[in-house]
């Protein structure tokens, strides 16, 4: 009796910790927010801001962003300012109604860092890109080994993705970089995928209340659309 | 003493005589039984005007008009005004639609030839229209202070205090000088006076278009209901496709590279402006200097005004096949030459722009008159 109840209950946290884990969405790479009707996947885009903010903000600033607009994420107002209070601002620590931190002073501080090359700002790179979920998830895992003929520029990486194939970031991903609450686990194709998804939210942060609004302006108008012309046939039917 | 049928009227009708105008006008007015859904076009472009000042005029609420921090505004707009998302939406993809509207107005009226006889007043406030909104389109482009935008600018007020001599002196006018902080400003308030203009244009075309509209003879209808009834359908289908256009492809014909922020030490790879302008920059482009692009825009749109004496057919004679084939072919030469002025630079789209350009020119050069002097015969 008692053997069965803890072969039971083992299932049953099988079960639940199976289900908290992400669906498979590395094998074809796929989003949820893609096609007429996506929307955003609340689970991968925390995820996703775990590994934005553990990884990506100690270079790049995500400027057009605050913490307040996390709450879109699923995060209440207390774990929004638990978040912000976690950074360090140079007046002290950041608040909701904070823009997300720029690592540098200015410009000039990060080109010193980094040889010229400036880390984008992250808050449009989605939407500022041809298929720009895709292209930041191909470019996270995209780093290779350079082929015999490219000879390397200094401080440059090889990367399949990027344009010219020689990108100033060094590989910024690794297995069990972060630590997901949900159980998923981290390898850097799922923190790659879950970054994109977070980027892909900060780049067009209003995609479900479109759709949703979308919908029903559309189905409206199409009715609409049939009433009317309806209408004016049945008042052209009358004209003599 | 005030007359006696002054006495009867409304207080408000005898001061100022609405009803009398809306029954003169709309309900008690007589037109022709047969005409099509698109002649409804000037009202959805009069239409599409108001929507976009209306957006536009809430958009100027939260608007920075500065360069660096315009591009802020605007997302702080998108992500923190409540349904500032929406409005702004309304007025690219209103832009769009717009533009849509115009061109298929000009299409029109090459393929029926409206331009020629009493039709000329009409076609030159409807070019009018097409070229105040061209720059009124660029003005809204470059206000968006986005990657692209910043440099179509910075190029465009360079050239312009370049040039010299009376254009560098209108050019001077209008920019100030190359392009710096107070620029934007200055293109905010070109965009407002023209947009202002517009209204008054398409207002000119809606009275032209009726004073010249043919007499009817026979069996004529009252503008209201039979009118208002097909209007009020087409603003349906109209707005139904910019509903579509809104929610679903919010960035239709944009160049993507203009969503990142201006960046004055990085000229983006692709430096194409939205769908509407590609057209006359690629003929803008196509000569390497700056009077050379001017002139070549200016030949451009001088073509088409120069169309009523371009046709040779006889006054009344309906138009040929020939003709009509030409015409559609000349709209399929102007949509090749906007998808090549798109696509990424390279040996083939230098050659094909060159070869849609040619051919625009050809058209209404060479072609038009040999076909409609020998059609009309």
């Amino acid at each position: 009796m008692r053997r069965t109840l803890l072969v039971t209950a083992a299932l049953a946290v099988a079960l639940l910790t199976h289900q908290a884990r992400a669906e498979d969405t590395l094998n074809p790479p796929h989003w949820q927010s893609e096609g007429s009707f996506g929307s955003y996947d609340k689970a991968a885009l925390q995820r996703g801001f775990l590994v934005y903010q553990t990884v990506c903000a100690s270079c790049h600033a995500a400027g057009e962003l605050h913490y307040r607009d996390l709450d879109a994420l699923g995060f209440d107002t207390a774990q929004i300012a638990a978040i912000a209070s976690n950074v360090k601002l140079p007046t002290g620590p950041a608040t909701a109604d904070d823009r997300f931190k720029n690592p540098y002073p200015d410009p000039a501080a990060a080109a010193a860092l980094f040889g010229g090359a400036i880390p984008p700002d992250l808050s449009t790179i989605v939407s500022a890109r041809p298929n720009g979920t895709r292209y930041v998830y191909d470019l996270l895992i995209g780093y290779a080994p350079a082929p015999g003929d490219v000879t390397l520029l200094p401080s440059h990486y090889y990367n399949t993705a990027y344009p010219g194939q020689q990108i100033a970031m060094p590989p910024p991903l690794k297995d069990n970089q972060v630590s997901y609450a949900d159980g998923t686990a981290a390898t850097a194709a799922q923190e790659a995928s879950d970054v994109a998804a977070f980027l892909t939210w900060a780049s067009d942060p209003n995609l479900d209340a479109r759709k949703e609004i979308g919908l029903r302006a559309t189905l409206f108008l199409i009715f609409l659309a049939i009433l009317a012309i309806a209408t004016k046939r049945k008042i052209w039917r009358e004209s003599v | 003493m005030a007359t006696p049928q002054a006495q009867t009227k409304p207080w408000l009708e005898s001061r100022l005589p609405l009803g009398a105008a809306w029954r003169a006008n709309v309900s008690h007015y007589q037109t022709a039984r047969d005409q099509p859904y698109l002649a409804t076009l000037p009202g959805l472009i009069l239409g599409a005007l108001i929507f976009l000042a209306l957006s536009g005029a809430v958009l100027s609420l939260f608007y920075v008009a500065a360069e660096g921090s315009a591009f802020h505004s605007i997302q702080f707009i998108i992500r923190s005004v409540n349904f500032g998302w929406l409005v702004q939406s309304f007025h690219t993809t209103g832009t769009t639609m717009l533009f849509a509207a115009v061109y298929l107005l000009l299409f029109r009226a090459i393929l029926g030839s409206s331009y020629k006889g009493q039709g000329d007043l009409v076609w030159f406030l409807e070019l009018k229209l097409f070229i105040i909104l061209l720059l009124t389109g660029w003005l809204g482009y470059v206000l968006a202070d986005g990657a692209t935008s910043y440099w179509s600018l910075h190029n465009a007020a360079l050239a312009g205090a370049r040039l010299g001599g009376f254009p560098g002196a209108i050019a001077d006018w209008i920019f100030g000088g190359p392009a710096g902080p107070g620029t934007l400003a200055r293109m905010a308030v070109f965009h407002v006076i023209l947009a202002l203009l517009l209204l008054a244009v398409i207002g000119a075309i809606i009275v032209a278009k009726r004073v010249v509209a043919p007499p009817v003879h026979r069996n004529p209808v009252a503008f209201h209901p039979y009118y208002t009834a097909q209007y009020f359908a087409a603003f349906v289908i109209f707005a139904l496709i910019f509903a579509i256009l809104v929610f679903f492809a919010p960035h239709l014909g944009e160049n993507h590279l203009n969503l990142a922020a201006g960046n004055p030490l990085m000229v983006p790879a692709l430096l194409t402006p939205p769908w509407y302008l590609l057209p006359i920059a690629a003929i803008g482009g196509v000569v390497p200097t700056t009077l050379g692009g001017v002139i070549a825009v200016i030949a451009g749109l001088a073509v088409l005004y120069a169309l009523p004496w371009l046709d040779r057919s006889k006054p009344g004679a309906s138009t040929g096949f020939l003709y009509k084939l030409l015409v559609f072919i000349l709209a399929l030469d102007v949509i090749a030459l906007a998808l090549a002025a798109a696509a990424p630079p390279s040996l083939v789209t230098a050659i094909l722009i060159k070869l849609f350009i040619a051919w625009y020119f050809l058209h209404f050069l060479v072609l038009t008159p040999l076909t409609s002097a020998t059609e009309s015969k």
